[in-house]
Order: C-alpha cells, then sequence, then structure tokens
C-alpha cells in the first residue's frame, strides 16, 4: 500500500510556517489543531479544578471568596466540555474518519478550517471576562435563569456559546456530509468501523440540539438586555420553562461526550483482544437507542422542580430504560475480551478502565434515576461524583486511549510504553481518590457549588483533594509523553498493532499528508 | 452532496427556531393540563346551580417577597376554611418601605398545581400592576371560589404570591477584589 502511495509525484507537502496552520484545510492539520488545542482546554479547565480543590482541601475560606469560587466551578465545567471534550473528539473525527472511511478528506475543507478557528475566538471572549469589572460567569455552567440573566458580562458569555454552537454545527454537517458521500466504494453503512458510526450518530445529536442551545442563550440576552422576560416571573415568564429548554439541549449533549468514546473504546479493545469485535450490528443500534432516548429523559436533572406525578415517573422509566442498550455495549465489550489473546498496552489499559469505571458512573446514575432517591441526592457531591465518573475515567479515558492508540499512526513514532503506563495509573489512581470519596459526601448530605462545607466532611474532601492534585499532575507526564512521540521514538510499522483491523493500518506511519486519493478496496482484513 | 449540507442547514435553522416555539408550547401545555400551578386571568364564569357537591377545603395563604424589594408583604388571614363554589373574600397588606413610588407586579401561584384550574378568582390584585406611594400601606382584597371540581383528594390548597419590583435596575454588580 505504502509503495502505491509514494507513486504518485504530484503530491504536495504541507506549507512552511505558521500560515501553514492558520489556512490549512488538510483534515489531518485540523485533527491536530483541534487535539492540541482541547489539550490546552484541558490544562486550563484543570488549572481551576486544581484551585478549586485547594479551597475544598479543609472547611473554611482559605483561598479565595465564594465568588471567585463560583466562577471557577463555571469556567471548570464550560471549558472542560465546550473545549475540552467536544473539541478532542472533533479533532479525533477530523483525523480518523477520512482515513477510516477510505475518503482522500473531509468532504468541506474551508468550512472545515473555519470551524476550528471560530473556537480560539470564542474561549478568548469567555476567558477575556476574567479581566473584566464584574469577572468571569460564575452562575454553574447550566446558567439557570432568572440567576444568569443579573449577572455582568453575560454578553460575553452568551456570544462565546453562539460561537462555539456555529462551530460544533459546522463540523457536525461536515462529519455527516463526508460519511454519507465519501465513503470508498464497497463500504456499507453497516461496515463502518464503529468509531465512524458513533460519530455519525453524534453529529445528529449535535445539529438537533446545539441549535436550541442558541436559542436558550439567545433568550437569556433578551431578557437581560431587550427587556424580555422569558424567564422572569416578573413580567409573565417561568424560570422553570428556562431548565426544562436547557435540559432538553443538556440531556442529548451528555451523549455527545460519550458517544464517540465508546466507538474508541469498541476499536481498542478488539485490537488488544485480537479477536473481532463481538456484535458490531448491536452496537451500532445500541447508539442509536441511547441517541433518541436522550430526547425523552431531560426532565430528570429537575425532579425537585415540582412537576406532577406522572411526569416524574415517565422521566424515571425512560431514563431507567437507557440502561439496557447501554449494557447491550457493556456486554459487547467484555464478550470481545473473553477468551481473546489480550496485552496490556497502554491504550488497552485505558480502554479496560474506561469500561469498568464508565459502569460505576452508570450505576450511580441509575440511583439518580429513581425519582424518590433523587430527592435526597439532588445538589449534591453524589452528582458530581456520578458526573465525573462517565466524564473523567469515561470520555477524557477514551480520548487518551485514542491517543495512546494512534498516535504512533500520527507522529510514526511508538510513544514510550513505560511512561504510558505509569502515566495510567498515576491517573487510575488519581481519578477514583478523587471521586470516590465524593459519592460518601454526597449521600452524607453536602451539597455542591459551595465555597465550604460543614466539618464532619473536612477527611473526605482532604482525601479527594489530594487525588485530584496527583491526577492533575500527572497530565504534565502525558504532554511529555506525547511531545517526547512527535519528536522521536522507535519508527511505527504501517500496522502499528498486531491486531489491528481498519482501513487506517493500512497507510504508512506516519499518515502521509494526503492518503487515498485512489479510493481503496475494502476486504476482510481492512474491516473492523 | 450539496443536498445533504442544505438539508443539515435547514434542520440547524428549523432545531433554532423550535427552541423559541418550546415557549408557546411549555405555556399551552401548562394551561391545557393545568400543571404547574399557573393562574391564567380572572375568571367570570359561574356554574349554574345544580348539583353542588359541596365541601369544605381550608386555603392557605403564604407571601414572598422577590430578592430585596423594599416592601412588607403578608396576608391579612393566614388561612381560611372556605365552601366550594361559595365566593370567599380575603386581604394581602403592603407596604412600601421607602420614600420612592414603586411599581410592583405580583405573580400568584397554587399548590397543589393540580388543584390550579379549580381556584377561580374574580378580583385579585395580581391581575394588574400596582403602585404604592412613599411609605403608603394598602390592602389588597381578593374574592375568589373554589369549583366544586376540585378533585377529591384535596382538601388543603396553598396559594401563594410573589410580589416583585418593576423596573428594578438589573444589577448584582459583583464586588471583589483579588
Amino acid at each position: 500500500m505504502s509503495a502505491v502511495v509514494e507513486n504518485h509525484d504530484h503530491h504536495h507537502g504541507p506549507k512552511k510556517g505558521l500560515l501553514r496552520w492558520l489556512f490549512t484545510t488538510n483534515h489531518k492539520d485540523i485533527g491536530t489543531l483541534y487535539l492540541w488545542f482541547s489539550f490546552l482546554m484541558f490544562l486550563t479547565g484543570g488549572a481551576m479544578a486544581m484551585g478549586i480543590r485547594a479551597e475544598l482541601f479543609e472547611p473554611g475560606l482559605q483561598l479565595m471568596d465564594p465568588i471567585r469560587y463560583n466562577q471557577l466551578v463555571t469556567m471548570h465545567g464550560l471549558i472542560m466540555i465546550f473545549g475540552g471534550v467536544m473539541p478532542a473528539f472533533v479533532g479525533l473525527a477530523n483525523w480518523l474518519i477520512p482515513m477510516q472511511i477510505g475518503a482522500p478528506d473531509m468532504a468541506l475543507p474551508r468550512m472545515n478550517n473555519l470551524s476550528f478557528w471560530l473556537l480560539p475566538s470564542a474561549f478568548t471572549i469567555l476567558l477575556s471576562t476574567a479581566f473584566m469589572e464584574g469577572g468571569m460567569p460564575g452562575f454553574g455552567w447550566t446558567f439557570y435563569a432568572p440567576l444568569s440573566t443579573n449577572y455582568p458580562n453575560i454578553a460575553y458569555f452568551v456570544f462565546a456559546i453562539h460561537i462555539m454552537g456555529i462551530s460544533s454545527i459546522m463540523g457536525s454537517i461536515n462529519v455527516i456530509v463526508t460519511i454519507m458521500n465519501m465513503r470508498a466504494p464497497g463500504l456499507s453503512l453497516m461496515k463502518m468501523p464503529l468509531f465512524v458510526w458513533s460519530w455519525l450518530i453524534t453529529a445528529y445529536l449535535l445539529i438537533a440540539v446545539m441549535p436550541v442551545l442558541a436559542g436558550a442563550v439567545t433568550m437569556l440576552l433578551m431578557d437581560a438586555y431587550f427587556g424580555t422576560s422569558f424567564f422572569d416571573a416578573a413580567g409573565g415568564g417561568d424560570p422553570v420553562l428556562f431548565q426544562h429548554i436547557f435540559w432538553f439541549f443538556g440531556h442529548p449533549e451528555v451523549y455527545i461526550m460519550i458517544l464517540p468514546a465508546f466507538g474508541i473504546t469498541s476499536h481498542i479493545i478488539s485490537t488488544f483482544s485480537r479477536k473481532p469485535l463481538f456484535g458490531h450490528s448491536s452496537m451500532v443500534y445500541a447508539m442509536v437507542s441511547i441517541a433518541v432516548l436522550s430526547f425523552v429523559v431531560w426532565a430528570h436533572h429537575m425532579f425537585t422542580v415540582g412537576m406532577p406525578l406522572v411526569a416524574e415517573l415517565f422521566f424515571m422509566w425512560a431514563t431507567m430504560l437507557i440502561a439496557i442498550p447501554t449494557g447491550v455495549k457493556v456486554f459487547n465489550w467484555v464478550a470481545t475480551i473473553f477468551k481473546g489473546s489480550i496485552t496490556y498496552e497502554t491504550p488497552m489499559l485505558f480502554a479496560i478502565a474506561f469500561v469498568v469505571l464508565f459502569t460505576i458512573g452508570g450505576f450511580s446514575g441509575l440511583m439518580l434515576a429513581i425519582t424518590p432517591a433523587d430527592f435526597q441526592y439532588h445538589d449534591t457531591y453524589f452528582v458530581v461524583a456520578h458526573f465525573h465518573y462517565v466524564l473523567v475515567p469515561g470520555a477524557i479515558f477514551s480520548i487518551m486511549a485514542a491517543v495512546y492508540y494512534w498516535l504512533p499512526k500520527w507522529t510514526g513514532n511508538m510513544y514510550d510504553e513505560k511512561m504510558g503506563k505509569l502515566h495510567f495509573w498515576l491517573s487510575f489512581i488519581g481519578v477514583n481518590v478523587t471521586f470516590f470519596p465524593q459519592h460518601f459526601v454526597g449521600l452524607a448530605g453536602m451539597p455542591r457549588r459551595y465555597a465550604d462545607y460543614a466539618l464532619q466532611f473536612a477527611e473526605w474532601n482532604a482525601v479527594s483533594s489530594i487525588g485530584a492534585f496527583l491526577f492533575g499532575l500527572s497530565q504534565l507526564l502525558f504532554l511529555y509523553i506525547v511531545v517526547k512521540a512527535v519528536m522521536a521514538g522507535k519508527k511505527a510499522t504501517p500496522q502499528v498493532w498486531d491486531g489491528a483491523r481498519g482501513l487506517e493500518w493500512t497507510v504508512d506511519s506516519p499518515a502521509p499528508y494526503h492518503t487515498f486519493e485512489v479510493p481503496p478496496k475494502i476486504t476482510e482484513q481492512t474491516k473492523l | 452532496m450539496r443536498k445533504a449540507f442544505v438539508g443539515l442547514i435547514a434542520a440547524t435553522l428549523f432545531m433554532f427556531a423550535f427552541s423559541f416555539m418550546l415557549v408557546p408550547l411549555y405555556n399551552v401545555f401548562c394551561e391545557v393540563t393545568g400543571l404547574n400551578g399557573k393562574i391564567y386571568g380572572p375568571s367570570d364564569f359561574f356554574k349554574s346551580e345544580q348539583e353542588v357537591r359541596e365541601r369544605n377545603v381550608n386555603i392557605r395563604f403564604l407571601s414572598q417577597v422577590n430578592e430585596s424589594a423594599p416592601v412588607t408583604f403578608y396576608p391579612s388571614s393566614e388561612s381560611l376554611e372556605v365552601v366550594t363554589d361559595k365566593v370567599s373574600k380575603t386581604s394581602y397588606i403592603a407596604r412600601n418601605n421607602t420614600n420612592k413610588t414603586l411599581t410592583l407586579t405580583i405573580v400568584p401561584s397554587v399548590s397543589p398545581g393540580l388543584a390550579a384550574e379549580q381556584v377561580k378568582k374574580i378580583q385579585c390584585f395580581c391581575f394588574e400592576e400596582q403602585t404604592l406611594a412613599p411609605y403608603e400601606e394598602q390592602e389588597w382584597p381578593i374574592r375568589f371560589y373554589v369549583d366544586s371540581e376540585l378533585r377529591g383528594n384535596v382538601n388543603d390548597i396553598y396559594l401563594s404570591y410573589t410580589l416583585f419590583e418593576n423596573n428594578r435596575e438589573n444589577s448584582m454588580v459583583m464586588h471583589h477584589d483579588s
């Protein structure tokens, strides 16, 4: 395959200098930009988390006033969701989707460039509020109205969200158009690799709900500056309506942040178990069901607003129903591992940790879905523990697994396996020490979003903070490992991992600047 | 490819419009089902006197002042035993604690929400904006009845009023020096 590629002598490499990155329309360059940007945001949001955990290390106010604390909590959430997890998945989509479906590039390369470059502007606007009078938004990432409409600098927040939303929507349109039109001949939808499938579904979810988020922030802006009363009871509006609109976006949003992780995990587990994935089609149907169900469960975030019993029951049962397709996925991963010839390279370690820890997060989610119990858990650290278990060892572990797994393909060099394993174990221990105790303090009644807490929660909070510092610092090791692999390392073969299947492993490592200008033949070997 | 692109753009625009459609949809939904404890305007509907299943219902009156509106606001009686379909009368007291004239909006809410539709108000200070001169105290009457179609298991109804000051500066200025 590599010989074929080199025979095209009209191939040109990338432009030289910094302008390459500004004007690039190459899916690999844009993927790289997205991934580095999301890593920068991950460190920024992470630094804020360190501030939060430092303040919560012991009871009382030590480092900051409660207003600053609320700002850090808010910005941590916004940055990690919109700047960390989502752009990282878009970066992976850019790198991998064209290579996995045998396409030369994304379908709309210039729009691709624009959708990346909107992101730095959005986050510059959002972060610029830190230097203004009134400061950063401090109303929580859920920006419940009418609290948020009374904050200063809300217009910056609103426009930043608008720009991020436009970026996500353009990215999604690009993904869908690419997958629908540019698959190699013979690659039918049901034969598509699962990462591609997971992104196809995610892209549809994004197109369905990002405009709703845009609508919500627009109404917020109008309430704050144009005298409307969408959410202000004094003018006939309804604050509960805000929560309905927000969570109509918000719940599909949490699946947007996990579906691509499902795709990644399926690839990695199959590779290192040296077995084809168990139940490929059932995985697809499970993801589609999860996506569809995500539109009818939003009110489980607001069981305590005073909904009538019928509504509480409906949202409880609908939420519990999601455990079924999710259970199918977990079962399939375990069945893939079963009787496989397993080796435990770093990506596999992260993928296994993903399955185990994501499942823990799923179970605590099931507990939260039980309406009467939720009245006790609502807005406590139990919720914080739940969603961090599905987002940190869930989404973020899968991103790290993906980086280790495909890094040799991107850079042409193997990463340092010993260091990779060290990074995994530090992260694994750090994440559990941080978030597991939060289940305990949550069940004991510690409320979330406060800078201070009652004395009886002191021990577990200290433990949690120590875990957070361990987790935070070990991510610098991740940076070191990635930079080292970019610079040098053992040369990777095109196949890289001996159990790997799929089209991306048929091209050279590092992948040439242009791949699959001639559509490849789909064979049993290249099918996942 | 163009078709897919245009279709997706259209879907995006539709969903943006849909988010605004949710506002009237939500209100219609609440009105039709009577959920959410909302009350929709004055009621001028009296039932013809036929086979009325009279019973006693206990009405409790609550008052809240939103954020820091400089007004004292409370019901003149905390609760009232009423007979269904019979018009009752009570009042709320409001006092302006400033030397400025205040315009006020009072938003009612009924709990349990499913009883909201059966609480029929004939006269209420919540129907229109109220004005209080500096340091003025006013007594605001309400006249209402509870429809006998009230669900059998509802014996206590909470009638709550939240008072908002209009045209208040939207300012929650964050002071901190760090």
